[in-house]
């Protein structure tokens, strides 16, 4: 029997950029050493912080570390997947090679979300979650395994979202060549997902759920973790991951229609 | 030491054409290099942590008001520091780009260096409605400097300016020998942001280290500037610093020298 098409693609996509990928082999430990280095400078900022206080907006340094951890993983698997086909697809318009993707036998959104990943990348989600099963070790209640579903939960829908965003950034592309740079932005703008959305004021708070949403992939889970969440932050991140999913495909349906390859 | 003086007084002769050019350059790419500047968000949200960290009251002597000054000044420093010199230097090595730069009768460095420093009105000019807006919300956020205390500020950022350009240089010139130069720039860059007073000011650090990160290379690039612009250090405490900003600058330009001829001989090696 043959496995379902909707399943074969995404399976292929992966072998062959993981093959691509493993070319280069002494990459992937140079990232290793160098994202180890990286995450310490990371987790000694919060070091620094909680060296004055030992609760900064009402997270404890564990809670803090828990919401930094999640930012890790989150920020690994952008880079490790979103970033890398973000360049190839604006590289793809700008000189016309987009055309042979289109003629292939598959959803193009699928093919340009998922041609190329740097594995390398993904040594910062490892070093995450060793941190983040550390810090949630120190929290005085375990969590409940309700609160464990709800924090996966939370943090898929946040993953969604910011999906969106990435491909909400590639659509921009098709009207406006040069937004290599958008990346850069949408990266450093991400930041602010490694604190807790409670150190930020309100209309900042509202711009890292609703527009940046890595408030939800980073602080929901973590308050799920702690077990503040509440049917509000689960119905606001469902939300959420809904509106940037249909709104990124719209964007995306509308790009293509509007796409006149480099030639024409 | 002739040849160098001979390289600068080339250089200094073509400036004016130099700049035009890369000043033209700059206003083709003008959204690009908007996004670039609104990129530097880094200062803010460090701002909104020490913020609620000073909440309860100042740490080390900073309030709410100090903290939200000195991470505008950071803001300010940041982009008058802006190079780009490593991405540039390893693209053009790796794609053979550097040969045609190489037959100009000046250094590739000096020429990226100046088209560097041509976008830096541009950089000002987007900055500024972020900062006029920031006064406008927190007006006690503005502190005059002093004359003496501005003249200081020139001086130290130019010298953070030439530090950053010279270390990013350096690593760049690794992609002469190695495929990963910007792999090892990015635990340079975690190292800098930590310890240069990008994340926190210096003086929140832990009394025993405060010291060792006078002496490093990292505070000279950033920290320096943004305490003698925001008034945090006298400029009479801070010229000594300056003496260290300079004697890095020193000591990294000579190691960049150096190294440059060296990548040069083994970039020709190759046939490119």
């Amino acid at each position: 029997m043959r496995a379902p098409r909707a399943l074969v693609v995404p399976a292929a996509l992966i072998r062959t950029s993981l093959s691509a990928a493993i070319q280069y082999r002494s990459d992937f430990v140079f990232e290793g050493l160098t994202g180890l280095l990286r995450t310490a400078a990371t987790a000694a900022t919060l070091g620094l912080v909680y060296w004055h206080r030992t609760e900064v907006a009402g997270w404890t340094l564990p809670e803090a570390l828990l919401v930094m951890a999640l930012f890790l993983v989150m920020s690994s698997l952008v880079e490790a997947v979103l970033e890398p086909n973000l360049g190839a697809v604006v590289e793809a318009i700008r000189n016309g090679s987009l055309d042979l993707l289109l003629m292939k036998p598959a959803d193009a959104q699928l093919l340009v979300s998922a041609s190329r990943v740097a594995p390398a990348r993904l040594w910062d989600a490892v070093a995450g979650l060793a941190l983040g099963g550390w810090a949630v070790a120190q929290l005085p209640t375990a969590p409940a395994p309700v609160d464990w579903v709800v924090a996966a939960v939370l943090f898929a829908c946040g993953m969604v979202a910011i999906y969106g965003l990435w491909l909400l950034a590639i659509c921009t592309s098709f009207w406006f060549v040069r937004v290599d740079n958008l990346r850069f932005l949408l990266i450093s703008v991400s930041d602010a997902g490694r604190w807790p959305l409670a150190v930020f004021s309100d209309w900042v708070r509202v711009v890292l759920v609703v527009v940046v949403p890595v408030g939800v992939v980073t602080s929901f889970p973590a308050m799920a973790l702690r077990g503040t969440w509440s049917p509000t932050v689960a119905l606001v991140a469902i939300g959420v991951a809904v509106a940037f999913a249909v709104g990124s495909r719209i964007a995306w349906l509308r790009a293509l229609a509007a796409y006149t390859s480099a030639s024409s | 030491m002739t040849e160098a003086i001979a390289d600068l007084g080339r250089a200094m002769r073509a400036a004016p054409a130099l700049f035009r050019v890369a000043f033209a350059d700059v206003v083709a790419y003008r959204a690009e290099m908007a996004i670039w500047v609104l990129s530097a968000t880094m200062p803010l949200i460090m701002l909104a942590m020490w913020n609620a960290v000073a909440a309860e009251g100042p740490v080390a002597g900073f309030g709410q008001t100090e903290i939200a000054r000195y991470f505008a000044a950071t803001l300010v420093v940041r982009q008058l520091t802006g190079a780009w010199i490593l991405w540039q230097l390893n693209y053009l090595i790796r794609h053979g780009g550097l040969s045609p730069l190489l037959l100009r009768p000046m250094s590739p460095l000096l020429y990226e260096a100046a088209s560097m420093l041509s976008a830096m009105p541009f950089r000002i000019v987007i900055l500024m409605p972020f900062l006029g807006l920031l006064v406008a919300w927190r007006p006690e956020l503005w502190a005059t400097p002093s004359l003496p205390s501005l003249a200081l500020f020139a001086v130290s950022v130019s010298l953070a300016w030439m530090l950053s350009f010279l270390v990013q240089a350096l690593f760049g010139m690794a992609s002469f020998w190695l495929d990963q130069s910007l792999g090892l720039f990015g635990v340079w860059f975690a190292a800098w942001g930590l310890f240069s007073g990008y994340v926190a000011p210096t003086a929140l650090f832990p009394e025993g280290v405060q010291p060792v990160l006078y002496w490093l290379p990292f505070r000279g690039m950033l920290g320096l500037p943004v305490e003698i612009l925001g008034g945090f250090l006298d400029w009479r405490a801070a010229l000594p610093e300056v003496g260290i900003q300079l004697g890095w600058v020193v000591v990294i330009g000579v190691i960049v020298r150096y190294t440059w001829k060296r990548g040069v001989i083994r970039y020709g090696a190759h046939g490119a």
